[in-house]
């Protein structure tokens, strides 16, 4: 149980940091959007693309050749590259979408297209064999109760000081609250000065840098494979709509729960020789808690009126 | 755009999709179209079904594929089959009529349980549930495999629907040196079409349809009029849901055999290409959108082999996909009433 | 006692800490033609959505034809002749106004899955009568040009017209109009108060949330005052006019 619950820690960052990703942008801008887990993915091919070995055998992208870069710098690197996609996303489509006023409906619909367009371009240029970084192998070794490798516990503590960097700029800085604002009424927020375009793209290239961070965590953590995001798209849902769609706070705790909730599930007495329908619990759980508090745990219910 | 340059542009790009088919393909023409259209023929019955949801009642389901799987899984465990990892044989079954319609209402059933989150559920958050509630299907199908043969499937029950085949058919059918059984479902689920055609027609102008369209417009205001928006919503549900469980058994049979994979959510995402190119809320739409969406599927080898020399498995697939996915996004965007559906009826902004 | 249509105990509702709503009591006769008035925030529409039973109260009762109507689903409430229209008018856009008019018309038998199959002579003389209805209601609003277009082509006085014409399909006894004068240019107001006048005449109790106070005041026979939740004032038209606490809650700024 302890093993799982050590094991649901790390899947629930991973969820986490994709939660909070789609959450921040569902929040300003209103769209639900299905290609989160192509930037996910997005952001461990590109940590590979640039740290694979020049003497690697493992030849990753195959019509590129290696650079072999340090892991960190090649992280940093594709983070900030899902950081351009996301705002090239934006002022490409998205941008004049919003301005030919589409509904959101739509909207919804076009990021599910791009979601498979994107992800067949991986299988096509990134392959659809199932890799990992090239990492050495560690021991696991025990922290406080969990038996983890070194690695995924400084992923861990990534993820939380991430986490708490993220709730400190959204509650103190200036762009945080200008987000909220539009948040709460992009009219608004515009006739007080602020400029939502701006504000959107901000948001655009902020939730795709978390998102390709918490793809990084997902290629450490388990491996890296094109459809890796649409994978686990599912919980990344989840976790928001556990936590309550569109605060920040809730999808933190609701991807981690969600996390928690799928490793720790194997060991119920009724998921004995069932591991393989895991998600389908933690799915189950979703939409347990959609149709009894469909604001989820921390999101308050919309005033009426 | 009148409804007639629409109607001519439609057949226009239907039979030069088909003839497109015919040029590129020198050899073995017939059976290309006749795979093709046995494909869109059980598709166009699904995205029929996902009209009913969407076109008509507004309702976002993400969750087509599990219908069908429902329909399919149901149907065929009824009938002689054989299942799991031995093809463990089960000869008795019903005869096939009855466990179709065994089929459709277990079909109808789990639209009804699908529909119940969408009882307060927004259109977004139902997008959600419904993509998730037909994972669940799935991860579960493939779990219970002492039931459904898990990812070995069911295999072994084709005869149960090929036994009807008459045998001037046969005759007909080999004389163009076509396989009668494939021929034999795409037969079926077009003749399906038609009739599922024929009673949405008289549902979708009858006051039942025009209280689905009402639900779509604002619930709200149908609640203020005295009518049961949920139940309407359930309803639209179930007959939908039904429809797909037709067109999931067909789409097994004309694999002829059926495994978990094959309800993923690409499945759900090609049906609702289709209905967007045919037209949401179009009736006929859904007929020629889905041949145009298979004559283009049947051609990206060739779409393929323009880009990469000796294109692998890999690369075949993800051309295709991507294909898929910029169909809908390019429709979307650019024609989102597709090839028929009413302009002034565009669910745009749905909320 | 029996003259009372709508009544309304101890009714409250706090969103996060703000009292919406906190009426101890209010009652509406038949046959009256009630305003409720105050300043924006005051809780109209939230009393309203209470009443109507799209939102529910914290405590308090309500009462419908003598009939507790508390936490009564809102399609419940209606059926039985409690119809509301929108401050923010919900027509069906992509329906005809013909067909809007006849959804709200049709019965529940009528609107079923399997009548509709059938298509018996009888449904479709049902249809048929429910046509004329909708046309004789159309003819009286002055919108039987548009029957055919869709209901997002009306301007925004029209679109009230269409609500107005929805809910009279129904048969109302009691009809609440959310603000059924906003962004309605001042030639239809006019007419729109006059129609709304004579249904008062024709016997329809109706209970009217509106901003424009002169408006309410020329057709109200009384007038409830909302401030903060709470009802302030009510009375005839003239002794709330009067009233100090009107003035300085609620006239005295809307005349700033």
């Amino acid at each position: 149980m302890i093993d799982q619950l050590g094991n649901g820690l790390l899947l629930g960052i991973i969820i986490s940091v994709a939660s909070v990703a789609l959450s921040l942008l569902y929040s300003v801008t209103r769209i639900v959007n299905f290609a989160h887990g192509e930037i996910i993915a997005l952001g461990a091919i590109m940590t590979l693309f640039f740290s694979n070995p020049v003497d690697s055998r493992v030849i990753y992208l195959d019509r590129f050749s290696p650079l072999g870069l340090d892991f960190v710098i090649s992280a940093f690197l594709a983070v900030i590259l899902c950081g351009v996609f996301g705002g090239l996303l934006e002022l490409i489509l998205f941008r004049p979408l919003r301005k030919a006023e589409v509904g959101n409906i739509a909207i919804l619909v076009v990021t599910i297209g791009l979601s498979i367009f994107i992800r067949h371009l991986y299988l096509i240029f990134a392959t659809g064999r199932v890799q990992n970084f090239p990492l050495e192998l560690e021991r696991r070794v025990t922290y406080l109760f969990f038996d983890m490798t070194p690695r995924n516990f400084r992923v861990l503590i990534a993820g939380i000081i991430v986490m708490v960097l993220i709730g400190l700029l959204l509650t103190f800085t200036r762009i945080g609250k200008a987000m909220r604002a539009v948040r709460d009424s992009g009219e608004l927020a515009s006739i007080s000065g602020i400029n939502s375009d701006n504000i959107i793209l901000i948001t655009w290239i902020s939730s795709s840098m978390l998102a390709g961070l918490a793809g990084i965590f997902q290629g450490v953590i388990n491996d890296i494979r094109y459809n890796m995001g649409f994978l686990i798209l599912l919980l990344v849902f989840a976790g928001t709509v556990l936590g309550g769609i569109g605060t920040s706070f809730g999808a933190m705790v609701g991807g981690l729960l969600i996390g928690i909730f799928v490793q720790v599930s194997v060991a119920f007495p009724f998921m004995e020789g069932h591991i393989e329908a895991k998600n389908a619990v933690a799915l189950g759980l979703m939409i347990v808690i959609l149709l009894f508090r469909p604001q989820g745990i921390f999101g308050q219910k919309e005033r009426i009126s | 755009m009148n409804i007639s340059a629409k109607w001519i542009t439609t057949l226009v790009l239907t039979f030069s999709s088909l003839a497109l088919v015919f040029v590129l393909n020198p050899d073995g023409q017939l059976r290309i179209l006749a795979n093709l259209l046995t494909f869109a023929g059980i598709y166009a019955l699904a995205a029929v079904g996902l009209n009913v949801h969407f076109g008509l009642t507004g309702l976002l389901n993400f969750g087509h594929a599990s219908f069908m799987g429902v329909g399919a899984y149901v149907t065929l465990l009824l009938i002689p089959h054989a299942a799991g990892r031995e093809g463990e044989i089960n000869e008795n079954g019903l005869p096939f009529l009855l466990a179709l319609l065994i089929g459709i209402i277990a079909a109808s059933l789990f639209g009804l349980l699908l529909g119940l989150p969408a009882m307060r559920l927004r259109g977004d958050y139902l997008a959600i549930v419904t993509i998730a509630a037909a994972e669940i299907f799935r991860l579960l199908v493939r779990d219970l495999e002492s039931i459904t043969g898990g990812v070995y499937g069911i295999i072994n029950f084709s005869s149960a629907l090929q036994k009807y085949r008459p045998v001037f058919f046969d005759e007909a059918v080999i004389s163009l040196d076509l396989a009668p059984a494939q021929i034999w479902v795409g037969l079926l689920s077009w003749i399906s079409v038609f009739l599922v055609l024929l009673l949405l027609k008289r549902l979708s102008s009858s006051p039942w349809g025009r209280a689905l369209r009402a639900v779509r417009e604002d619930e709200d205001a149908v609640r203020a009029l005295g009518k049961n928006a949920v139940w309407l919503k359930l309803q639209s549900f179930m007959l939908g849901a039904g429809i797909a469980g037709v067109s999931g058994v067909f789409l097994a049979f004309n694999y002829g055999f059926v495994e978990t994979t094959i309800f993923i959510p690409l499945l759900t995402f090609y049906v609702w290409a289709i209905m967007i190119l045919g037209g949401v809320g179009s009736l006929t739409g859904p007929i020629f959108g889905s041949i145009i969406f298979w004559a283009i599927i049947s051609e990206t080898d060739k779409i393929a082999s323009l880009i990469f020399e000796n294109a692998d498995g890999q690369q075949l697939a993800g051309v295709r996909f991507m294909l898929v996915g910029l169909l809908i996004m390019l429709l979307m965007i650019f024609r989102p009433s597709g090839l028929l559906g009413k302009k002034e009826e565009l669910l745009l902004n749905v909320k | 006692m029996s003259n009372k249509l709508l009544e309304v105990k101890n009714l409250k509702k706090t969103f996060g800490g703000l009292k919406a709503v906190d009426v101890e009591h209010l009652s509406f006769n038949k046959n009256e033609l009630t305003s409720v008035i105050g300043p924006n925030g005051a809780g109209k529409t939230t009393f309203f959505d209470l009443v109507s039973g799209f939102q529910q109260g914290d405590t308090g009762e309500i009462y419908f034809k003598n009939k507790k109507i508390t936490k009564t689903q809102p399609y419940k409430i209606s059926r039985l002749g409690l119809i509301r229209t929108f401050q923010l008018t919900k027509v069906f856009d992509r329906m005809t106004v013909l067909e809007n008019l006849m959804f709200s018309g049709s019965s529940i038998k009528n609107d079923s899955f399997f009548q509709s199959i059938l298509n018996t002579s009888s449904s479709k003389k049902y249809e048929s009568d429910l046509e004329e209805r909708a046309f004789e209601i159309m003819q009286d609003l002055n919108i039987e040009k548009m029957s055919e277009s869709y209901a997002r082509e009306l301007s925004g006085g029209q679109k009230k017209l269409l609500e107005l014409g929805r809910s009279l399909m129904k048969n109302p006894d009691l009809l609440l109009l959310d603000e059924p004068l906003a962004g309605v240019n001042p030639k239809l107001a006019e007419d729109l108060l006059e129609k709304i006048k004579n249904l008062s005449d024709q016997g329809i109790t109706i209970l009217m949330v509106e901003h424009n106070i002169e408006a309410v005041m020329k057709i109200s026979e009384r007038v409830v005052v909302l401030a903060e939740g709470k009802v302030i004032a009510e009375g005839t038209p003239q002794t709330v006019r009067s009233n100090d606490k009107v003035i300085e809650a609620y006239l005295g700024t809307a005349h700033e």
